[in-house]
Order: structure tokens, then sequence, then C-alpha cells
């Protein structure tokens, strides 16, 4: 299966209009991030076949290339290229339907993999006079204290932890109000259900959330979203422990930098130092959704203030009988925890609880998903459940994915989810009116190859779809 | 001549349909498209949020939750 | 307000894909390397594989590579390596391709090549150094004396990175305390397991040299393949020059890609084409493969490829010619070889059937069968 693009920033670049693409693919540190990020398998494998030709290549040539199990994938692919305006349908000398790939990303991802690059969008190494240099562990230590000091503020646990107050500037304040994760009520901060989804993903997803309300909201004080763009995939290209220049930058980037030293996102001595460190929160942009093990997550996930004594990753240890043991005693993780269980005792360094139906329904009614719930427990399960795991999974042949925690947990806690979906809704359009049989089957089979097919019924004639642009360009053009 | 019309597609399972539809025949502004099966219809889109919360309170009312007094 | 509405609860978050290694054996047999210098000189050879190389580190942020160097007397690592000395050596380059040349990691760097991706760029540093220096030791006395290749030590070394990277993988992604001074691309893995989530790992052989220099080292050749067989790595061939036999049995067993170029000036977009989708993007394409797979072995006593031999029916050992006291050389045993050579007797055929009717009647209808040689 192909997997499915990040939904978020993909869906954000998608909305953006064709001309900021040709202006963000000039930089090849752009191109190499939205490729390496934004793209299924498959899709990667079709720009790189035809980066370096020089004609296009004929449609019918890459057809033949799919296997014929796998037309939904390549559809897939192609939608999903075609979106992100990475190749375009043009036709060859001899009338031929052709794709190519277009040209600021061609261009660009050709420099980038050959180095031909004059633009400095991977950065400049800075020179630090020896001795002063900032170490991987403090840059981890700082992106963790920051990032956890943000996601404490959303939780409302800053003021009452042990632990060292981070202050949060108004800008990190003001952002997380703008994108609807936190609301001032009676002066008090209280988060919303969009919150709460959000502090149960995975730092990736929820430092890729953050860039872009940042982008969202710098596009809404003018500030061009092309720049800031820019910048947020050239930081993803850095490398983790060195320094870079700042003299390069222009003025917004510079001021971008502030705001997102405030996150933990870059980390520079004072906002005049001549340099930046970006930590490993922008250098692990590009990765595949998990971050999950790294070092920050494991600092973030177990005894606060103290990650180099523990550098593990889990703490959550479940039982087969929805019993949980938690062994932190961090307020934040505490708070997350209690969002879906039925905490039970409180020890120094560990707490015990219960997933039961009515802790995971005030869940669900809090906006927050069974996936969510299972994948911050699977993402922080206790090293001892992982090393149960693979020594079971080894065993097991049959091809069931082993999953880290007990599978009845993890299927009662989706079906106590499913006790409340009563429905499905999906928005899109329904074609309809066919007047024969024929003809309706033609671009419902079109609808359904590129993966927009959500309903059909061939005795009304009548199909639904989710997006109806290429669908109706479709039979238009069989007029 | 083929047409396109925009909706919300719902998929439920049966006795919510029937609720649904008998939202509708107060003043016919739900539906777009009944679609004759017993599980999916097409809502327009302006109702979604309207019909989501009126079923929230009506099957929060009307289904049967088993009492949970399972403390340890 | 979406607590009923079930569209929500669904979204899969980004799928978490295992990253893949990549293994590149490139043969830099300069007798080979020289017969094919007019269509594609070594250096523009190797400039074409560290684009694709980076076009392979570009796939996923935490896919690996590595390239070893099957030369005339060994094989060698060229990335990664793990000193550094060999960096401070003269930065001059083989072919002088400048975004190549390493660079020392002092501060005023030209902005042409300090402006590339890092890992990138350490990959080019390090493999430009070290064949580098591998050409530089070579000297013509060691050229004069063989022109085959080290390509069954090269296998071994790739297979045994893949084991053991394949190992640190297994033992972060089972959830053992990782230093956090780690490499990201060890610590950075999916927690959540599916069955094929493990490190993918495949090998690229890059070959310019002909079987006949390699027929000596058919049996560890035959036992890599084997290895790679059973850990379900495949043997991408990629062959520029010559014909090498046990090459295409190598990507046969594997499953793996096997194209002889027909435009070697091309590599590039071969490498890019054929050989860049990883193991799960294959399952989505119809990929090169070769239909008519040489499968002649060499024989065990004269390294000699052979069309029909003679196999111990103990240890399955390959002979070209019949073992003069019938005692097999590999595993020992005493073999019967009953009387070999000894001249079967051969009946004359009867004549044509056709003759037979004309002449009479008193044929019989069935011809006896063609006589064969007595026990």
């Amino acid at each position: 299966m192909a997997a499915a693009p990040s939904s978020r920033p993909f869906e954000y670049l998608e909305s953006l209009p064709g001309t900021v693409f040709f202006k963000l693919y000039q930089q090849p540190s752009t191109a190499l991030a939205i490729f390496r990020r934004m793209l299924p398998d498959l899709a990667k494998c079709f720009v790189m076949a035809l980066l370096y030709l020089k004609q296009p290549l004929p449609a019918a040539d890459l057809e033949v290339w799919v296997q014929s199990e796998s037309l939904k994938e390549r559809d897939n692919a192609l939608s999903i290229l075609g979106r992100l305006h990475i190749l375009s349908n043009t036709v060859t000398a001899d009338n031929v339907r052709a794709y190519m790939v277009t040209d600021p990303f061609a261009t660009s991802l050709r420099n980038a993999l050959t180095g031909a690059d004059q633009t400095q969008s991977f950065g400049v190494l800075s020179h630090v006079p020896s001795g002063s240099e900032v170490s991987i562990a403090g840059l981890d230590e700082y992106a963790r204290r920051q990032w956890e000091g943000v996601l404490g503020y959303m939780v409302g646990t800053g003021g009452l932890g042990t632990q060292r107050e981070v202050t949060l500037s108004k800008g990190v304040k003001e952002l997380l109000q703008a994108g609807h994760l936190v609301e001032i009520r009676d002066r008090r901060v209280e988060i919303t259900q969009d919150g709460f989804a959000f502090v149960l993903q995975d730092v990736s997803t929820q430092v890729w959330h953050i860039l872009i309300l940042y982008v969202e909201s710098a596009t809404a004080i003018g500030m061009d979203s092309v720049e800031v763009l820019s910048f947020v995939f050239l930081l993803s290209s850095l490398e983790l422990g060195k320094s870079y220049e700042k003299n390069h930058l222009t003025s917004k980037q510079l001021r971008m930098l502030t705001d997102l030293a405030d996150f933990g996102i870059v980390y520079q001595e004072s906002p005049d130092a001549p340099r930046f460190y970006p930590t490993r929160l922008a250098t692990t942009l590009t990765s595949d959704s998990s971050a999950l093990s790294n070092p920050i997550l494991g600092a973030l996930s177990g005894p606060t203030g103290d990650p180099s004594s523990k550098a593990g990753t889990g703490f959550i240890i479940i039982e087969t009988n929805y019993r949980v043991y938690a062994y932190t005693s961090s307020p934040l993780q505490i708070s997350l925890i209690a969002l879906f269980t039925t905490l039970k005792y409180r020890f120094p360094n560990l707490i015990t609880g219960k997933i039961t139906r009515q802790s995971v329904r005030r869940a669900v009614e809090m906006g927050i998903t069974a996936d969510q719930i299972i994948s911050y427990l699977s993402t922080h399960a206790h090293p001892q459940m992982r090393k149960h795991n693979v020594s079971r999974s080894t065993s097991n042949q049959a091809g069931i994915p082993p999953s880290v925690l007990p599978p009845t947990v993890v299927d009662q806690i989706r079906l106590w989810q499913l006790e409340r979906d009563r429905l499905k809704a999906t928005s899109g359009f329904l074609f309809k009116d066919f007047v024969s049989l024929a003809e309706y089957e033609a671009p419902c089979r079109y609808a359904e190859e590129i993966g927009v097919l959500a309903w059909k019924s061939d005795q009304k004639r009548m199909f639904f779809v989710t997006r109806h642009e290429q669908v109706a360009a479709f039979l238009r053009s069989r007029k | 001549m083929p047409r396109a019309v925009r909706g919300v597609l719902i998929e439920c399972d049966p006795s919510v349909k029937a609720i649904i539809l008998k939202y509708d025949q107060e003043r016919h502004d739900y539906i777009v498209e009944d679609l004759d099966d017993d599980r999916h219809l097409v809502i327009k889109e302006s109702q979604l949020a309207n019909l989501k919360a009126r079923l929230t309170k009506e099957l929060d009312d009307k289904v049967m939750q088993p009492d949970e007094s399972e403390s340890e | 307000m979406n607590t009923i509405d079930a569209t929500e609860h669904y979204e899969t978050s980004a799928h978490d894909r295992p990253p893949s290694l990549l293994t590149i054996i490139v043969d830099t047999n300069p007798h080979a390397w020289a017969l094919l210098n007019p269509t594609l000189p070594l250096s523009t050879a190797i400039a074409n594989i560290l684009v694709f190389l980076n076009a392979h580190l570009a796939c996923n942020y935490a896919n690996e590579v590595a390239v070893v160097a099957s030369h005339t007397h060994k094989a060698t690592w060229l990335y990664p390596v793990e000193s550094t000395t060999t960096r401070n050596s003269s930065s001059k380059d083989i072919d002088g391709d400048i975004t190549m040349r390493p660079q020392a990691p002092s501060p005023p760097a030209p902005s042409t090549s300090i402006n590339k991706y890092r890992p990138f760029r350490i990959v080019e540093e390090q493999v430009s150094s070290n064949l580098h220096a591998l050409m530089t030791s070579t000297t013509p006395e060691s050229l004069s004396t063989t022109t085959s290749t080290m390509m069954a030590g090269a296998l071994t070394l790739a297979l045994s990175h893949i084991n053991r990277r394949t190992i640190a993988w297994n033992e972060a992604h089972g959830g053992d305390i990782t230093n956090p001074n780690d490499p990201p691309n060890s610590s950075s893995n999916n927690t959540r397991g599916t069955p094929e989530s493990t490190l993918q790992s495949r090998i690229l052989i890059l070959s310019v040299s002909s079987s006949t220099g390699s027929a000596h080292q058919y049996i560890p050749i035959m036992n890599s393949i084997f290895a790679c067989q059973r850990l379900h790595i495949p043997i991408d061939v990629c062959k520029l020059s010559g014909d090498a036999v046990f090459l295409q049995q190598a990507s046969d067993a594997t499953k793996g890609i096997y194209m002889a170029l027909e435009e070697p000036r091309g590599l590039l977009q071969y490498l890019m084409m054929g050989f860049l989708p990883d193991q799960r993007s294959r399952r989505h394409l119809v990929l090169p493969t070769r239909v008519d797979v040489d499968f002649r072995a060499a024989c065990f006593c004269h390294r000699r490829v052979v069309d029909v031999g003679f196999v111990c029916s103990i240890c399955l050992s390959i002979f070209c010619e019949p073992l003069g006291d019938g005692v097999c050389l590999t595993c020992g045993s005493r073999l019967d070889m009953g009387d070999y050579g000894a001249k079967p007797a051969v009946v004359a055929r009867k004549k044509k059937k056709k003759k037979v009717k004309a002449n009479g009647p008193s044929a019989t209808g069935t011809p006896t069968p063609t006589p064969t040689p007595g026990p």
C-alpha cells in the first residue's frame, strides 16, 4: 500500500497556488525536502526515473512499467505528483501523451543531488572558536525543555510542576491561540479538542503542525509564504550539532529564527549571536513520522530534568487486564495519561491506573481518537514490553503485525470508540443521471483508479467521489 | 447528460439512517439524494454540523448505556 | 461535535517505512576500466554512482549506503570508513571533479561545495578520497600478476556490513536503550512492528570484469549468493562490460535485477530507473529480468567453467573430468565410477522403416529402442 502523504503539511502545500510552488522549487533544499517527505514510494521512483531523461516519458511507457495489480498505487502517485506541481503532462514530438518533471523542481533536485547549488539553500556553516561549541546533548536538552514547556503550557501543568519554569514568549502563546490549540477563558488557559489531539501526537507531527501554523500566521501578517516555507525546508536539511552563519539571512528569516528558538526548533546563544544551531526537532523534519525513539522524545517521556540518566524511550506498561503502570513523575505526562485512563495511585516515580470504557469514552468525547491513544501508548511503551514483543513476533510467522501493546487492549479501545461512531461523513460530489450503463461505467472505473471513489451503485448509475476535477475532465475528454 | 451534485455522503447503520429520514420529513431540508440501500445517503453540506449535533443529543438520550460500576 | 462522526477517527497517520540499506560493490579492476575508457571513464562512472547514492539517500531520511571496491588484489571499503587519516592526504582528485574534492573541515571553504546537503557531501568526500588512496596504492607490478577482481571478498564484506547494520537496527527497534550520540539513522526508527519492518538491504554490483578471471572464486561467490538468498537480500547486477556467469546466477537466485548495459554512457539513467526502487516499490513495478540465465558452474578441480561435468553424489562438488582414483577431492568419499570410460556397445540402428516396408512385409512394426550401455 502506498503510504498516505503526511496529511497536514501536504494539505497545506496543496492549497497553495501554482506560482508559489514555482518560487518554492527554486531552492534545492525545498525540492529535496518535499521529495523526501511528501511523496509515496512509487512517486519517488517516478521522479527519479524521469529526472535525468532529456525527453518527456510517454505515458504509455510509464504505464507499462507498473504492475497491472498496482494501478491504484500508480494513479495515487501520479495524482499526488500532479497536485504538488512536480509532474506535468506534455506531449512528445510525435504528439504522444507524456510526463515530465516540471522545471524549477527538476533543476533544483538535480542541483541538490549533484551539489551544483549556488543559492546557499543548505545553509552556510559557521566557524566556531573551539571550546565554545554547543554539544548535541546540550541542544537536545534545550529542545526538550522548550518543547515540553510549550506542551506543559497547553495542558496547564506549567505552574504546578517541579520542573524549571520555561518562559514562553508572547509569540508562542499567540500562535497556539491562533491555531485553536488553546483558548483563553477568564485569563486562564484552556486546551481545546484540537489541542488534546495535538498533545498526543508524536513529536515530528507536532512540529510540523506548529510550523504550518506559523507559516499561516506569518502570511496573515504580510510575510511572504515562500520565504517562510523555504526557510522551514532549509532548517530541515541542516546538520545536528553544527552551527550556521546568520549573516546571509534576510531580516524576516532572522525574525523567524527568534520565533522558532522559542519552540526549541533552533538554538541561539542570544538573539544577536552571529550563528545559530538547529536542534533535533529541526533536523528530523524530513524523516518519516517517527522521530520516535530519539533522545528528545525519550527525555520528554522519561523522568523530567534528568534526560542523561535514562535516555531510554518508554515508561508505560500495559497489562492485558487494562491496568496501566507509568514510571514517570512528569506532570505533563501524568496529565496526558489521565486524559484516557482512570488513575488510581500515585507514587514518587510511578502512577497506576486502568483504561476503562468510561475513560476512553470521555477521551473520545474530548476529541481524542482511539488511534491517538494507541499510538501514544505504543510510542511510550516500556522497553520491557518491546522486548517481550520482539521475542513473540519472531515465533509468530503468520504475518499478523505484532503489536507492542496487548492486542486485546488495542481492540477494546477501538471498540469503545466505535460505539460512539454512528455515521461516517465524506464530503464530495454525487455523479448521477447517466443515460446508459456504458456511459456510467467508464468514469466510475476511472474514479476508482485515481482513488477518489467513495461509493457507487451500478443499479442506480450513480457514484460518489471526493474530488470531482479529474472525473469532470475525464467526462469532458470522452465527449 | 450526467450531472455532479455537491453534498456529503453519509455512511451509517440502518437505524441511524431511519432517524435521519425522520428529520428530513419535517421540512425536507437535509437530504440531497436518498441512495436507496439502507446504509448510504447524501445530505447537504450546510446541514452536516446541525445533523451531527442533533443525532448526538438524540442518541445520548435514547440509547441505553450499560452502567459501569466495576470499581476495584 | 464530531463525537458521532467516524470519519476523523480513521485518519491513518503517516505510515512508517523502514529505511533501506544499499550496498554498492564497484568493480575497480583497472584492466577492465582501461578497456572501457573510451566509452565510460571510471571518473564519469563514479560521478554517476555518487549521484545515484545521493538519490537513494534522498528517498528516505534514514536510508543508508555503503560502498565496497572490488579491486584486483583486495576488496576494500570506500564508505563508510572509520578513520579519517585519509582525509589529510593530498586532496587532489583522480579525475579533477571539483565537487567531489574531499574537504577538510576547515572553515573558509569554497561556497560551491559547502552548499550541499551534508550527508551527500560526507559520502562523496569519503568515496572519492578512499578511491584515490586505493588507486595510488596500486602499483603496475601488482597489476601485471592478475586481471581479475576480488568479487567474493567484496560480497563477504557487504554481507557482514548488512548483518551488522541489521542487528544494530533491530536493537534500536527492539526498544533497547540507545546512545543519544548514535547517528540518527540507527535510532530514529519506528517501533510499531510490522512483519516487514526491518532494515531492507540490497546489494548492487557494478561489474566490468569478465567471468574467466573470477572462476577461481566460484565457491566463495556461490556461498555468498546462498547467504543472500537466505537473508532475502537481492543482488542487483549492472554489467558494463564482459559477461559474468556467476553474477547472472546471483541475481537470479536472489530475485535481483540483472542488466547488461548496451550503452554504458547512459549509466546514470539505467541506475535511476532500474536500480533505485527498493524492495517495497519493486512490488509495484515491472522489472527487467533476464530470461536466459547462464547457469554454468565452475569445476572444483581446475576452476574451469563447464557445461557438462561430473558431480559427487555425496557433497555435490563439480568436476570437469573423471576422478582418477574415484575419491572426491572435496569430501573424500570413495565413489564407484562403474565402468566409466568403457565404450558402450552400440548396436547399429535398423534401417529406416520405409525401406523395411518396401522391402517386405516381414518387418515388425516397432523398431528396437536405442541401445543403452549395459550397467
